[in-house]
């Protein structure tokens, strides 16, 4: 199992930073430690079917969701403006993908959700899942956390 | 030139639009839907003529219709067919490259991407189409 939460992880560090490198010009290098739980905090959920099942969690407080969505349009945002719970969507989105692409074989049969957005809460992620873990990273001192569970 | 982006985010529709700027496309217009039924819709608002639309740009993962039902839809009831579509998704595997095909798309970006990577496979279609 370490084996592949290992590559899992690399993985998912992969898609963060071609992710950020490619679409905000930033870069974005993982962090040490555990997720923080940052009240008045911005979630983004996709979840995976078929080959892989399961979900990912993008989650940021409101200023560095503000700053990423500013990073994305190049425009400046407020931080309840709709956009960047849209741009926080998105990012999950293109991470989640990218992940997914690295990890499953190029002909495997996995789709991946719309990105379901919420300022609300938290749920976590669902029990059923084996494999389960957070990571943090850091653009230019913005924190955000990633959870993958499969 | 006009062009059409349909992507359920808003976000990834100023992206795309960018990038198309970007990539040195001269666009008169840019028209936006936020999922497949939107576009055919739009398709039916704006015939052929002078001023058609010069290219398609759709995601595939987008509620309501997704971007492989459009494309299905639009052949069927043959709107705007000689227009070029570029798929730009996450969803870049082998099975879903070859359904787009099939379904008429004539490029596939996927996202993340850089507007050299949106011109490189964009202008080829637009100098095929002229």
């Amino acid at each position: 199992m370490a084996n592949v939460q290992d590559e899992a992880v690399t993985r998912l560090d992969s898609a963060v930073s071609e992710v950020f490198e490619t679409m905000l010009a930033r870069s974005c290098d993982p962090l040490d430690g555990e997720v923080d739980t940052v009240e008045g905090r911005i979630v983004a959920r996709i979840q995976f079917t078929g080959a892989v099942d399961g979900e990912c969690l993008l989650y940021a407080s409101q200023a560095t969701a503000s700053v990423t969505a500013e990073a994305l349009l190049g425009t400046p945002s407020e931080p309840h403006d709709p956009m960047v719970a849209d741009a926080i969507g998105e990012l999950c989105n293109m991470i989640a993908g990218g992940w997914k692409s690295k990890l499953a074989s190029p002909d495997s049969n996995c789709t991946i959700s719309t990105p379901a957005v919420t300022r609300d809460g938290f749920e976590g992620y669902q029990a059923r899942f084996t494999t389960r873990f957070s990571r943090n990273y850091s653009f230019q001192g913005n924190v955000f956390g990633v959870v993958l569970a499969f | 030139m006009r062009a059409l982006i349909i992507d359920d985010s808003a976000v990834m529709r100023k992206v795309i639009e960018r990038a198309l700027g970007q990539a040195g496309l001269d666009l008169s217009e840019v028209l936006q839907a936020s999922n497949g039924e939107e576009a055919l819709q739009t398709l039916r608002d704006n015939p052929g003529g002078a001023n058609a639309l010069g290219l398609i740009l759709s995601d595939i993962n987008m509620p309501v219709m997704d971007g492989l039902q459009f494309l299905e839809a639009r052949k069927q009831q043959n709107l705007a067919p000689g227009v070029p579509v570029v798929m730009i998704t996450t969803e870049g595997n082998e099975t879903f490259v070859m359904r787009a095909i099939a379904a008429g798309a004539q490029g596939y970006i996927c996202k993340p991407f850089t507007a050299e990577q949106v011109k490189a496979r964009v202008l080829p279609l637009l100098r095929a189409a002229v």
